[in-house]
């Protein structure tokens, strides 16, 4: 399955790679007479929802691949996805998913249904979008370093999305990385965190950062930081961990998963037609309005990927004390 | 004045012809599921939740009230004509509502109960354009504890005020309760009593047991009951208005037991049935036709329509200004506003407005739709009665299927509502009342979140709860309300064992 063509995109540059190698990429196009089934992991109306909308219209639309999104929420993605693992690989069935149910619940759950690895064909990336540490204004505190000092002589209470979530491991990454304490305070869903902050419960939260962009303009809450490799071009005066000297680096990303043992020219076909779809202009403004910052892999480095992030991530969500015993 | 133009503003939303549409499916929808015996507003409401994904989050919230209170009107027709509830609430309606169609004035009280939902519907939206606004105004500074403290309230003040056993009231709360545990534990991430099955990794969800306790194990009765020979009185057309007399007698019946709804709707965890019960009894006491009640007189079926229609609309109030379902339906408008990325809470007056004026206004514009349909359309609804119910109860299945399926797409949870109706109606059979399971099932989650979430934030300190002015004022009312059942009971039991004992001296 493991192609040996690397070629090494960064973000945006999808196009130009096509130029580039275009012999050795299938042609863009529908890859199945029958509709596809998008699987999302998430009920309507969330963002991996309105991705994989986006994605079933135009692959309609552009390409005459007709595809509908199927949403199986459940167990942080892993009804989703062990549903998935179980169909046929013929192209038809497809899981839009985040990191959750491949890099978080292998470590967190005692079993899951399925090998985030071998039980499935890792299509195509999409994009990631990253979290960031928001205070109260009242604290005074702006910068990484005037936070350690402030958490370090008083216990601060930070709201998360809930254990488990990106959010909480960031929370959990943040404290073991600052070497701060912190009290862990979870939610249903970061709407529910973010209004207890606003009334004032809460001395900070995690959430992701451009979604929250409005707080941060109207001064209602103060983006210390960051946690994706560089600035977003949206919140451009939030700056990354990074560049303030802590190696802090987390992000969610979305991705497009099919069953193990897809037909290597298959993959290639969906991964060259998702990519197109959304490197172009007008889809790429919409998955930015969503805060998801998008780059081109093939099918192979995305499976590299998820790999890696598995053997990053599991680390952190151990110390986080969130394994189930 | 402010209200007034908030108001305007609500109904110039509510007037375009997309929300009107809304509207009206869904009182249309509600009114016809409320006819039916057997399945209420929640598995009316779980039904469309689907659809509503897809609408604009104001048509979707006035569609999914409309289901709501539609069914409060609709519930009526079955009850007094074939002196079957078609919602719980509605079966203090047949008291004196199966009574009056046997004495040939189907008609009239048909057409009270319709007048009567409507004023009970304006006033309910009255009190809650009147005090949503400043309810939200002092939520804004609510904490975990002060939430917790309300929920605490609410949940004491159902099984207190529960009508039937209070013993089994309790412990169908508490069942309640402790179905509420299964799932991921918000605190920890743990899994508690999932025993291994991953779809019960997220809880067991609430349209599952609604569907299960009231769809499926009231289908199940009335099969083994087979009501099918039951006869539908018949109207009398000629015989629909009140005459003036009885016009002045249903006034005051119909203010009060508006009243009384509205206080009851607002209160989380009592809900149309505490109402309308609470209503009667009331009524029962004042009115100057006491006597009468039971034997079917007007002001009886008037009052109990009158608070649970209040009931509906203000069980809105605690739902969108602190985002505590006042009801148990009320947990599926959260959820269904969640999908549309709005939390319900303080602010959601002043951050979606038009929102939350559009849905007041479309309280007098549904209730204005109902009245139509319940008068002239009477005719209808009373022919849906006459369907056989071997064609209607497996069509009724079938839906309940199709609702509860298309929650996760997941087969085991048409399974697990199967499951949950069998034992429903083997509580039927024993007399457990299966509304308060559902309260606690509904707010036993949210209380222990709140309650949880308190002490982490106090590092420990349960005392938290009697520092804050709001919470301590609340868990006192509650601590009152705990003292006055305790007091009531045992006076109660001197009361009966002294009238026991006496006959043998």
């Amino acid at each position: 399955m493991i192609h040996n063509r690397k070629v090494l995109l960064g973000a945006g540059l999808a196009t130009l790679a096509m130029t580039l190698a275009p012999v050795s990429l299938a042609a863009p196009g529908a890859w199945s007479s029958e509709p596809v089934r998008i699987v999302v992991t998430f009920p309507p109306g969330g963002t991996s929802d309105l991705v994989a909308r986006l994605l079933a219209k135009h692959l309609d639309s552009d390409y005459g691949q007709k595809a509908v999104v199927d949403n199986r929420p459940g167990a942080a993605g892993t009804v989703a996805a062990d549903y998935v693992s179980r169909q046929s690989a013929d192209g038809t069935t497809l899981l839009l998913a985040n990191n959750a149910p491949f890099t978080i619940s292998p470590t967190r759950f005692k079993t899951i249904p399925y090998e985030p690895i071998e039980d499935f064909t890792h299509v195509a990336y999409i994009g990631a979008s990253a979290p960031g540490l928001f205070v109260q204004p009242e604290l005074g505190i702006k910068t990484v370093k005037e936070y350690i000092s402030y958490a370090q002589s008083k216990e601060l209470a930070y709201g998360s999305s809930g254990v488990g979530s990106i959010s909480h491991i960031l929370g959990e990454a943040v404290d073991a990385k600052l070497d701060t304490k912190s009290i862990h305070v979870p939610y249903k869903g970061s709407a529910p965190a973010i209004q207890d902050f606003r009334a004032g419960v809460l001395d900070m939260f995690y959430d992701m950062v451009v979604q929250n962009k409005d707080m941060i303009a109207d001064g209602e809450a103060i983006a210390i930081a960051i946690a994706s490799p560089e600035r977003n071009p949206q919140t451009p005066d939030v700056p990354t961990f990074r560049e303030q000297g802590y190696d802090v680096v987390i992000e969610n990303w979305v991705g497009l998963t099919a069953p193990a043992g897809m037909d290597a020219k298959m993959t290639e076909t969906i991964n060259d037609t998702v990519l197109a779809i959304f490197s172009s202009d007008a889809v790429k403004e919409r998955l930015i309005e969503l805060g998801i910052t998008h780059s081109a892999m093939t099918s192979a480095e995305y499976t590299q990927f998820v790999a890696d992030s598995i053997s990053t991530w599991a680390p952190l969500i151990k110390s986080a004390g969130i394994s189930e015993k | 004045m402010d209200i007034l133009a908030n108001f305007a503003q609500g109904l110039s939303i509510v007037l375009q012809p997309e929300n009107l549409m809304y509207c009206f499916i869904g009182v249309f929808l509600g009114t016809f599921i409320g006819v039916l015996p057997g399945i209420g507003s929640l598995a009316a409401i779980a039904m469309i939740l689907p659809l509503s994904f897809y609408l604009d989050p104001t048509s979707a919230l006035v569609m999914i009230a409309g289901v709501y209170y539609g069914a409060e009107y609709g519930g009526s027709i079955a009850s007094i004509l074939m002196n079957i509830p078609g919602t719980p609430a509605a079966s203090i309606t047949c008291i004196d509502g199966y009574p009056l169609a046997k004495k040939g004035r189907a008609g009239v009280a048909l057409f009270s109960t319709a007048m009567a939902s409507f004023g009970g519907g304006i006033i309910g939206m009255l009190v809650m354009a009147a005090l949503a606004p400043s309810l939200a105004q002092l939520a804004l500074s609510f904490g975990p504890p002060d939430y917790f403290a309300v929920i605490l309230l609410g949940l004491v003040a159902a099984s207190a005020v529960s009508n039937g056993s209070a013993l089994k009231g309790i412990a169908m709360v508490v069942l309640g309760l402790m179905l509420g545990t299964i799932g991921i534990d918000l605190t920890t991430g743990d899994q508690r009593f999932t025993m291994g099955i991953p779809e019960l990794r997220d809880g067991v969800h609430i349209v599952i047991v609604a569907m299960g306790l009231f769809g499926v194990s009231e289908l199940i009765a009335s099969i083994r009951d087979n009501r099918e020979g039951s006869t539908t009185q018949s109207i009398d057309y000629n015989d629909f208005y009140p005459s003036k007399a009885e016009w002045k007698s249903l006034l005051s019946p119909i203010l009060r037991g508006g009243s009384i709804g509205s206080f009851f709707g607002a209160l989380p965890g009592t809900g149309q049935t505490i109402a309308a019960a609470i209503a009667y009894a009331v009524e029962k006491r004042i009115s100057p036709q006491k006597k009468k009640f039971g034997t079917g007189v007007l002001p009886a079926v008037a009052v109990p329509e009158a608070a649970n229609n209040s009931a509906t609309q203000t069980a809105f109030i605690p739902t969108l200004t602190l985002g505590v379902p006042g009801s148990p339906p009320m947990a599926l408008v959260i959820g269904a506003l969640m999908i549309h990325g709005i939390t319900p809470g303080p602010r959601l007056l002043t951050e979606a407005p038009d929102m939350f004026w559009g849905l007041v206004a479309s309280f007098l514009i549904g209730n204005i739709m109902l009245l139509i349909l319940n008068i002239p359309l009477i005719g209808i609804w009373t022919r849906l009665l006459k369907i056989p119910y071997k064609y209607m109860y497996p069509t009724i299945m079938v839906l309940i299927c199709m609702g509860v399926y298309s929650l996760n797409n997941n087969v085991f949870d048409i399974w697990l509502t199967l499951v949950i109706g069998a034992i429903g109606y083997v509580m039927r059979l024993y007399r457990f009342e299966p509304a308060p399971l559902l309260i606690g099932f509904v707010l036993g989650p949210l209380m222990e979140e709140h309650l949880r979430r308190s002490m982490l934030l106090a590092r420990g300190d349960a005392m938290v709860f009697l520092e804050r002015p709001i919470s301590a004022t609340l868990i006192a009312i509650t601590v009152g309300i705990l003292a006055f059942t305790v007091y009531k009971s045992i006076s109660n039991y001197r009361h009966v064992r002294t009238s026991k004992t006496q006959p043998t001296k």
